[in-house]
């Protein structure tokens, strides 16, 4: 890769929890992202993409700490600035886009303020000119009548609108790397549809990177040049978009497919048929996937597999990989 | 919908509201044991001047009746009279009412000042000094009451340190009052340009309104504090730092969205206030309303009680209206 | 055998100053028994309300639910004793379906209670309902708040079948979970109806799970039904053009499939308030003509398929017949058939 925009580094983080050890939402995770890349994350519920997504833009909400590695952006480790240098990158080089927008605006202020506001304290805009730019990206995000849509109240926004206002404000000041938190997930599909390209659109044009964090692994199809899987808090596969669906190497991303399939007999293969196996725990020791895995043998429970590369540019954290038939 | 549409759609209400707070009132008052004629009249009565004065009463009647009378004076503006002081209630009360007034509108204010920053204050520095200060004056305003803390203050402030004017009314006996406008004393020496009278009146309000701002600053700064840090909290909150606003501007929008609150606690505070503030006015002679009203209470004199629950009424539904005004210009929503 | 018949379905909630919310508009549609029919539609299609007004949760405005041939309704008698038990209904949020503060086991049960079933005979049929959807017997004693998503959904599963129903009504019961947990929660709903003959109609609006789960597929749009026919045909040869978008909406995890279209929805669906008359589309479809303001009338255009729209030649003309679903399954086949696993001596080679 030319240039990287991003580099998380062993990242650990943690969440204290009454008298036991702390949880580790994010345990040792490495993760690169170039520039103008799009890397798609997918993991379910209490895989760690949140807290991944919080510790990158240094901001896990407390008691929530990152416990160690380094989160690189533009060769600059975070942990050596300080807040004012950091809220300076936030929203500016380093944005967000997240899900649920319409409890995630302030209901007191008007889309034109909210949208503005970034504008005013990053990049010191005010007046006419403020004004303007907020209009343009209200046009550019295709919010039809943006004149009035700028005096509009977060509450008379439909969910689209609102997921529309929410990519305005992270992209308006051109940042270096957005990244979205499973932020189509409460859209219907035809406005969702409607809006992942308009945001593959706009990262084009911005020349903007993103790390796209999603439960659908549908959607990554469609939108990622690369994909990763993450499951408790580790990377279990990564690889080009093409190559990974092709070739999906590790047992929880062919499950995550299987859910997919038709045929009744490779679905109880691997969704384990009459059993609620996704209601496991990951495992604290060995592969975390363990406790999950159709295909887990004895190795697997004390062993901790590393992330290997198993073809170039595709890497794989699983003692046995699933392979195939040529 | 327009302001002056939801305005006068308001307005509509308040006739027939004030109408049912006298009408409760007016029947709870007769519940009130003791009969008005006997304590005019003195031991001394005869049985016949006793029915002559309460046909004069018109206690002879039905309840209804005589509440449909003295609904009938209240809309030619006739209030009756206080036997007590043998006055008019309204001239009673368009001294008292603003004494009282003047009190508690300043005891708010003190207690907003005070209140408000230190709620904000505890809601952004979860941790250290000032927010255990804050919960310890929070737990002690709310455990304090007021008269006492009144009567401390005359001792260390008037007793002790000779800082304090007498706790005897609202103006040096030897400084003449500027002539009535408003009935609030600071308004209208400044009115009249007497500064004498102006000092002397700000010299007596300092310690009643301290009283009242320091206690009542107690429930203002916990709901500052609890729903600012709910705010603070907030998925918008969070949003706006992820967004990189600065700290300051998040705080402040998140004090914008906690203000309905803190309006709503100041807003019944005061409506609490106005016969609330009674031991305070009691301690610093202050001879305001609420005074007024409890010695009607005490000596059967009906008249006083029914004019104070309806001033008090007119004024609350006033508060409530200014109130929702406000929520209606702070919260988009609700438009 | 018709088991449910909905006919002409208007429900209009009526929000003051003459207006109302046209939630649905002349619904018609069958349930055989035993048959799973899909109610299609994003947020604002009235297919919520569809399901509330078959299970008699609330009063129709205008026409006739008949189950068995009986007429269900009626004012007030929402739904006559014979037909307790018999239809069932599963929540979309699971949490909010339990109440929080008794155990499962006795939520199970409830139904049962209802029609005044003997203790004993309750508890065997919970016993049994919890076997049947893979819930341990000792988590009968948890309290929802104690369980996972996907066992709560579990729960709510058991509570359904707990009375041997003909019919449940599914209402969005995966749209709140993760992947894995969907797929499972699905399987279980295959594995049930098989054992049990139940008759679903499943409201959702992910289509892979619809493609997969549903004999037959009702597409919604504003209240009506746009399209209706088997699901493997409508999804292969879509013949109304908010079919169309929805289908081409759809992100299967494949980059080299989905379906290319040359009609693009624009803009978002408007608010079903003082609907104009004639298709609800108008105003959003690349095709609409003068003749749309005035309604379509269902056409059919295969044996038990019908389209809504005035247009469905053209669109049959402009869209190439695949599904993507169908054709994406010979590549799942390939991804998802493992080579024989090697044994531990191989693989350390």
């Amino acid at each position: 890769m030319s240039n990287t925009v991003l580099e998380v580094e062993r990242l650990d983080v943690e969440f204290p929890t009454y008298g036991q050890a702390p949880a580790r939402a994010v345990r040792g995770l490495d993760l690169t992202i170039g520039e103008r890349e799009i890397v798609g994350l997918v993991g379910e519920s209490g895989s760690g993409k949140t807290a991944l997504a919080r510790a990158i833009m240094q901001l896990v909400p407390p008691p929530g700490r990152i416990a160690g590695g380094r989160v690189r952006f533009e060769g600059q480790d975070l942990s050596t600035l300080d807040e004012e240098q950091l809220r300076a990158l936030r929203g500016r080089a380093m944005s967000m886009v997240i899900a649920n927008p319409r409890s995630e605006l302030n209901p007191l202020l008007t889309v034109g303020e909210q949208i503005g506001n970034v504008l005013k304290y990053h990049l010191g805009l005010k007046g006419k000119e403020l004004r303007e730019r907020v209009l343009e990206m209200l046009r550019e995000v295709r919010i039809p009548d943006p004149e009035r849509r700028y005096a509009a109240w977060p509450h008379e926004l439909s969910g689209g609108m609102a997921q529309r206002v929410v990519m305005a404000i992270a992209l308006i000041c051109n940042p270096r790397l957005v990244i979205s938190d499973d932020a189509t997930s409460g859209l219907d599909v035809t406005v969702q549809a409607q809006v992942l390209e308009l945001l593959k659109r706009l990262a084009e044009r911005h020349r903007t990177a993103m790390l796209f964090i999603t439960r659908d692994i549908g959607i990554t199809a469609h939108f990622c040049d690369r994909v990763a899987i993450i499951y408790g808090g580790e990377i279990m596969e990564i690889a080009s978009r093409d190559r990974f669906f092709a070739n999906p190497m590790h047992p929880y991303s062919v499950l995550l497919l299987a859910a997919f399939s038709h045929n009744p007999k490779l679905r109880s293969y691997w969704l384990k048929e009459g059993e609620a196996a996704s209601e496991a725990q990951p495992a604290e020791t060995g592969c975390p996937f363990a406790t999950r895995c159709v295909r887990v043998r004895e190795h697997c429970r004390s062993v901790h597999p590393e992330l290997r590369e198993l073809e170039a540019g595709h890497l794989v954290r699983c003692h046995y990989p699933v392979e195939r038939r040529a | 919908m327009t302001v002056l549409s939801w305005l006068g759609q308001r307005l509509l209400f308040v006739a027939p509201q004030l109408v049912g707070i006298l009408f409760v009132s007016f029947l709870l008052v007769k519940l009130i044991p003791g009969d008005p004629a006997v304590l005019m009249l003195g031991p001394f009565a005869t049985p016949d001047g006793l029915a002559r004065l309460r046909a004069e009463l018109g206690l002879d009647r039905t309840v209804v009746e005589q509440f449909l009378i003295y609904l009938g004076n209240v809309l030619q503006g006739d209030l009756g009279t206080s036997w007590q002081t043998t006055m008019p209630v309204t001239s009673d009360l368009a001294q008292r009412f603003p004494a009282t007034l003047e009190l508690v509108t300043l005891g708010l204010l003190v207690a907003l000042a005070i209140g408000l920053p230190l709620g904000v204050a505890g809601a952004r520095y979860k941790r250290g000094l000032l927010r255990t200060g804050a919960d310890y004056y929070g737990l002690l305003a709310g455990a304090l009451p007021d008269f006492w803390l009144g009567l401390v203050l005359i001792y260390v402030f008037y007793t002790m340190l000779g800082w304090a004017p007498a706790p005897l009314g609202r103006i040096d006996f030897a400084v003449i009052p500027p002539e009535p406008v408003t009935g609030a004393l600071l308004i209208d020496s400044a009115i009249a340009g007497n500064w004498q009278a102006f000092r002397s009146a700000a010299g007596h309000l300092v310690l009643p309104v301290l009283t009242l701002g320091l206690i009542n600053a107690g429930p203002i700064l916990k709901m500052t504090q609890a729903t600012t840090e709910r705010m603070l909290d907030s998925d918008f909150s969070r949003y706006a730092e992820l967004c990189g606003l600065p700290r300051k501007v998040v705080v402040r929008q998140a004090l914008r969205n906690a203000l309905p609150s803190v309006i709503t606690i100041v807003s019944v505070l005061y409506g609490f206030l106005l016969g609330g503030a009674v031991l305070v006015e009691i301690v610093f002679s202050w001879g305001g309303a609420g005074q007024y009203a409890v010695q009607g209470v005490l000596n059967a004199d009906l008249n006083p009680v029914l004019g104070f629950v309806l001033y008090s009424a007119v004024l609350s539904l006033f508060i409530y209206l200014i109130v929702d005004l406000l929520y209606f210009l702070i919260d988009p929503r609700t438009r | 055998m018709t088991l449910l018949d909905v006919k002409n379905l208007v429900q209009h909630f009526p929000i003051g100053r003459g207006k109302a919310v046209q939630a649905v508009n002349g619904v018609d549609f069958t349930v055989d028994a035993g048959e799973t029919l899909a109610l299609v539609g994003e947020s604002g299609s009235g297919k919520t309300t569809i399901g509330r007004c078959v299970l008699g949760l609330i009063q129709p405005t205008g026409g006739s639910i008949l189950f068995r041939g009986e007429p269900m309704g009626g004012r007030r008698t929402v739904r006559s004793p014979e037909l307790r038990g018999r239809m069932q209904l599963v929540f979309q949020e699971p949490a909010e379906s339990l109440d929080p503060r008794i155990v499962v086991g006795r939520t199970i049960g409830e139904p049962m209670a209802a029609l005044g079933a003997s203790r004993a005979d309750r508890e065997k049929a919970v016993l049994l309902a919890a076997q049947r959807v893979g819930l341990p017997e000792r988590l009968l004693g948890s309290y929802p708040a104690e369980l996972s998503m996907g066992l709560q959904q579990r729960v709510g599963i058991a509570r359904a079948i707990v009375s041997r129903p003909e019919l449940i009504v599914l209402d969005e019961p995966t749209s709140a979970l993760d992947p894995s947990a969907r797929a499972e929660i699905i399987d279980l709903l295959i594995r049930l109806q098989k054992e049990l003959g139940t008759a679903y109609l499943f409201i959702s609006h992910d289509l892979s799970t619809v493609r997969y789960l549903s004999h037959r597929v009702a597409v919604l749009y504003l209240g009506s039904i746009v399209e209706q026919g088997p699901a493997a045909e409508l999804f292969a040869a879509p013949r109304h053009p908010y079919s169309v978008g929805l289908l081409a909406s759809v992100l299967l995890p494949n980059p080299e499939l989905r379906r290319e279209s040359t009609i693009r929805l624009e803009g978002e669906i408007p608010s079903p308030i003082d609907l104009p008359p004639g298709c609800p589309l108008e105003g959003r479809c690349p095709l609409a003509i003068d003749r749309c303001r005035q309604m379509p009338p269902a056409e059919a255009v295969a044996p038990g398929h019908e389209v809504r729209c005035w247009r469905h030649e053209e669109v049959a003309r402009m869209e190439k017949a695949v599904d993507y679903f169908e054709r994406f399954q010979s590549e799942a086949e390939r991804i998802l058939t493992p080579a024989p696993e090697k044994r531990e001596e191989e693989w350390a080679s």
